[in-house]
């Protein structure tokens, strides 16, 4: 019998392939993890959906795999518990007039070759030639940078570790988001003596209540409220189809540095939460980003995202957009700071914010007013419960 | 029994044009390969198929032209067929040919061994030859055993008053009649080639001539037909086959009357049937489809994973070239490169009088996919070259999507229309517009300038033939 890679999830239809989790030989029970696939938006444990014993891996690590595309081939034993996949494992070798020739990708046969060589499905690339033709140089772009260097020739002076998972996925997110957005920063300072004094009070009121109150989730519903006014900000560009679409509802993506790299995790509908509600989300899933255990759905529908990188220091950063959102919000570290107010020094709770900004979306004007509102929330943190 | 053992990465059971690429394929990417086949080197193709047929076809083409001459001034008197010294002559390209392939195969250090094989195990196969039984044991497995004739059980073919496609090709003396049961492809170019030579040829179809084929195609092929005076019997059911002294007594029924036609020789060409009995396939835990065909992926392989198939066995259609592009798949698939089948179109020819060649989706199957069309017709009548040729029968029909311009299909009916379709190949691979067809400089005074043309005709904007106004194709 043959394994193939099920269905992962809504919209994702390929993965790489992190590691195997058993060898060939191996008895497997249901539901134990067989291997785990990284797909653009988290990894993923596969659970055997069969008992039995596993007799050829087929997949080597660092491989892009397809959804249907077989795993691994085994004897089952017993019965299965779940409806096991009766689908046929062979497709016919498909015949041409099942190919449709009207709707398949304009692109030449080399072209497919290379797309195959490099583990790209020609149908998430966006084609530069005319008609959206797929042009070798589509597929190269990325690459042909690396292989030009005279430092990717490999020597003994080297540690060299496979570029790959995580840190493969973020480098291509990261390089989307730097190809297709028109980036832009802006920055702005803010008084946030008001808002630790809330903190402080409203700290002791929150571990009561079992909750681990951060500045966090009074930046969230910041953002949130002032996106109600400026809801540009919490849009996102369809290309495709020529328009800008507004997003109802406001989910927070939350930028959270692990062990194997950034990850950011939405935190839902936040305008509609309390700051605790949004305080116990926030935990929740920086726990489980900890210990590995977020789930696909965990990463998806985000419309804005929020960086946090003042633990470790820093006045401010300039991020960059998750794409497709247009904004993302950087906030930093709080510190101590003499400034004048009413012609005196006094010394303040001081913070740097910055929002980069999608310019073909966002102007920025649209982009300050936004940050104005913001901060206004925060510096006056009682208005917060107004709106 | 005793067996001489035998060990390679390997093994490719069937020289014919998929078995023979894939076992080249292999060694130039470093595999130890040993090519087993029961008979010879060249598979059906060379030997009993493609290349016998059409050199024969080509000849009669000759003798045709050589007949009528007469309106270009030219007169030959006494033209005359030594059929034996015809068969000599295609024997001799046979074996230019096979002993090419032989050495192209040694060359590239592939064994080969001449023997009837069979499944031991998954690993391991028999094979049995004049010369002793090996055991061959190997790795990877790539089934390329062809198909044959298939065959009708009422009517035993015994070669010399009934025939098949094999001893059609092999005949001592022409017939002075014969009939075709079967107007498939094979019927219709072996029918066509004996009543060249002379033959009175019936040719007897259950249901449409070329059946996969674009009826204005075909209807080209049946008029020239008739006109040579070969007589057709679509949707005609064959009821009886007996002999009567030399003759044999053929009964057929269109459902409304029977005729009885009595003829030299019968010609059974109803189709072909893949060779996948007594291979031992159950050793291996593969099993064949009703039809006999082993199921294979994009990549080739079968239901085991190293074991693979390629040419007829794996699936219509029963094509050399489709054979050997998945002989190219299957050997890079085993040394480890990502290659699938992904080719856009699989171009075929028929060669008639005059020749069929198509590639990509017909009118019919565009709209039976649910893209609406805008399709370009160029008469060969309208084209220079044809005229000069004396080859003015013919058409080429290009199929386009309408909304997008994107080509389609191209189907050709006519003279050379095998050596014209591939530049369509060519262009629904790299996705050309019809447009792009109709832009690309073709050659004057040429027959593919039939295409050019028949691009524009699409686009509504044909020079040599009058075009109605109609709202010209968007292209965005």
């Amino acid at each position: 019998m043959e394994f193939q890679l099920p269905e992962l999830g809504e919209g994702v239809y390929e993965g790489e392939f992190l590691k195997w989790r058993v060898k060939a030989g191996d008895s497997v029970a249901y539901d134990q993890p067989l291997c785990e696939i990284m797909t653009d938006k988290a990894t993923i444990e596969i659970p055997s959906p069969f008992q039995g014993v596993l007799q050829e891996l087929r997949v080597q690590v660092g491989r892009v795999v397809a959804v249907g595309e077989v795993l691994l081939t085994y004897q089952a034993s017993g019965k299965s518990p779940k409806a096991a996949p009766e689908k046929e494992s062979i497709s016919a070798n498909p015949s041409i007039s099942e190919v449709s020739l009207a709707t398949r990708v304009l692109a030449a046969p080399s072209v497919r070759k290379l797309a195959r060589e490099s583990g790209v499905d020609l149908s998430q690339v966006c084609g530069s030639g005319p008609q959206g033709r797929v042009m070798k140089e589509d597929l190269k772009k990325p690459k042909a940078t690396s292989f030009a260097h005279e430092r990717c020739m490999p020597s003994s002076h080297e540690n060299r570790v496979p570029f790959r998972g995580l840190r493969k996925k973020i480098a291509e997110k990261m390089r989307l988001s730097k190809d297709r957005a028109a980036h832009f920063t802006y920055v702005e300072e803010a008084d946030m003596t008001a808002l630790v004094a809330l903190r402080a009070e409203a700290k002791i009121f929150a571990a009561k209540r079992g909750v681990k109150l951060t500045y966090l989730p009074f930046v969230m519903k910041a953002m949130a409220l002032a996106l109600k006014e400026y809801p540009l900000l919490n849009a996102f560009l369809d290309e495709a189809r020529g328009e800008i679409v507004y997003q109802e509802d406001c989910h927070i993506g939350l930028s959270i540095q692990t062990d194997e790299g950034l990850t950011a995790p939405v935190v839902r509908s936040v305008s509609q939460r309390s700051i605790l509600e949004i305080a116990q989300q926030i935990a929740d899933l920086v726990e489980r980003a900890k210990n590995q255990k977020l789930t696909l759905e965990d990463f998806q529908g985000s419309t804005i995202t929020l960086t946090n990188i003042g633990s470790i220091g820093g006045l401010f950063s300039t991020p960059i957009i998750n794409y497709p959102e247009v904004a993302i919000v950087g906030f930093n570290k709080i510190f101590k700071k003499p400034v004048v107010i009413e012609g005196s020094i006094v010394i303040r709770d001081w913070s740097y914010f910055s929002v980069s900004l999608d310019h073909r979306v966002v102007d920025g004007a649209v982009g300050a007013e936004y940050m104005k509102l913001m901060l206004e929330f925060l510096q006056s943190p009682h208005l917060l419960g107004l709106i | 029994m005793k067996y001489a053992e035998k060990k390679t990465e390997v093994v490719v059971l069937g020289a014919g044009p998929a078995g023979y690429v894939c076992a080249i394929r292999l060694a130039q990417l470093g595999k130890k390969v040993m090519v087993v086949d029961r008979a010879e080197v060249g598979g059906v193709c060379l030997n009993r198929g493609c290349i016998p047929s059409k050199a024969l076809i080509h000849a009669a083409g000759i003798l045709e032209k050589a007949k009528h001459a007469g309106p270009m001034g030219i007169e030959i008197s006494g033209v005359k067929v030594h059929l034996e010294q015809m068969m000599r002559w295609k024997d001799g390209i046979v074996a230019q040919l096979t002993s090419g392939v032989k050495s192209l195969l040694k060359a590239n250090a592939c064994d080969f061994l001449a023997g009837e094989a069979r499944f031991l195990d998954a690993k391991t196969l028999e094979v049995k030859s004049a010369e002793g039984n090996w055991r061959c044991s190997f790795d990877s497995c790539v089934i390329a055993t062809g198909s044959s004739p298939t065959k009708i059980p009422s009517i035993a073919v015994d070669q010399e008053k009934i025939l098949d496609s094999t001893a059609a090709l092999n005949l001592k003396t022409i017939p002075s009649s014969m009939l075709c049961i079967g107007g498939g492809y094979i019927g219709l170019e072996l029918g066509t080639f004996y009543s060249k030579l002379g033959t009175k040829v019936h040719i007897v179809e259950s249901g449409q001539f070329l059946a996969q084929v674009d009826p204005a195609l075909t209807q080209v092929v049946l008029k020239r037909l008739e006109k040579k005076g070969v007589l057709l019997h679509p949707n005609s059911q064959v009821r009886a086959c007996k002999s009567q002294g030399d003759l044999q007594e053929v009964t057929f029924s269109d459902g409304k009357k029977e005729q009885k036609v009595q003829v030299e020789k019968v010609l059974v060409t109803v189709g072909r049937t893949p060779n996948s009995k007594g291979l031992g396939l159950e050793k291996v835990g593969l099993q064949t489809d009703d039809r006999g065909f082993l199921k294979v992926d994009a990549q080739q392989r079968t239901e085991v994973a190293h074991l693979y198939a390629i040419g007829d066995i794996a699936g219509p259609p029963l094509l050399a070239h489709k054979g050997s592009q998945e002989g190219m798949i299957a050997a890079e698939v085993i040394a480890g490169l990502p290659s699938r089948f992904d080719a856009l179109g699989m171009p075929y020819v028929v060669f008639t009088d005059p020749e069929i060649a198509s590639v990509g989706w017909t009118e019919q199957e565009a709209k039976q996919h649910g893209v609406s069309v805008e399709v370009g017709t160029f008469p060969y009548q309208a084209n220079g070259r044809a005229l000069s040729i004396g080859s003015s029968d013919g058409l080429v029909k290009v199929v386009g999507d309408k909304k997008t311009g994107r080509l389609l299909g191209v189907h050709i009916v006519g003279a050379e229309a095998s050596n014209l379709i591939s530049e369509a190949s060519l262009g629904l691979e790299l996705g050309a517009f019809m447009e792009d067809l109709a832009l690309t400089i073709h050659p004057h005074p040429t027959l593919s300038e039939t295409l050019k043309e028949a691009a524009e005709a699409a686009l509504g904007h044909a020079i040599h033939v009058v075009q109605k106004k109609k709202d010209s194709v968007l292209v965005s």
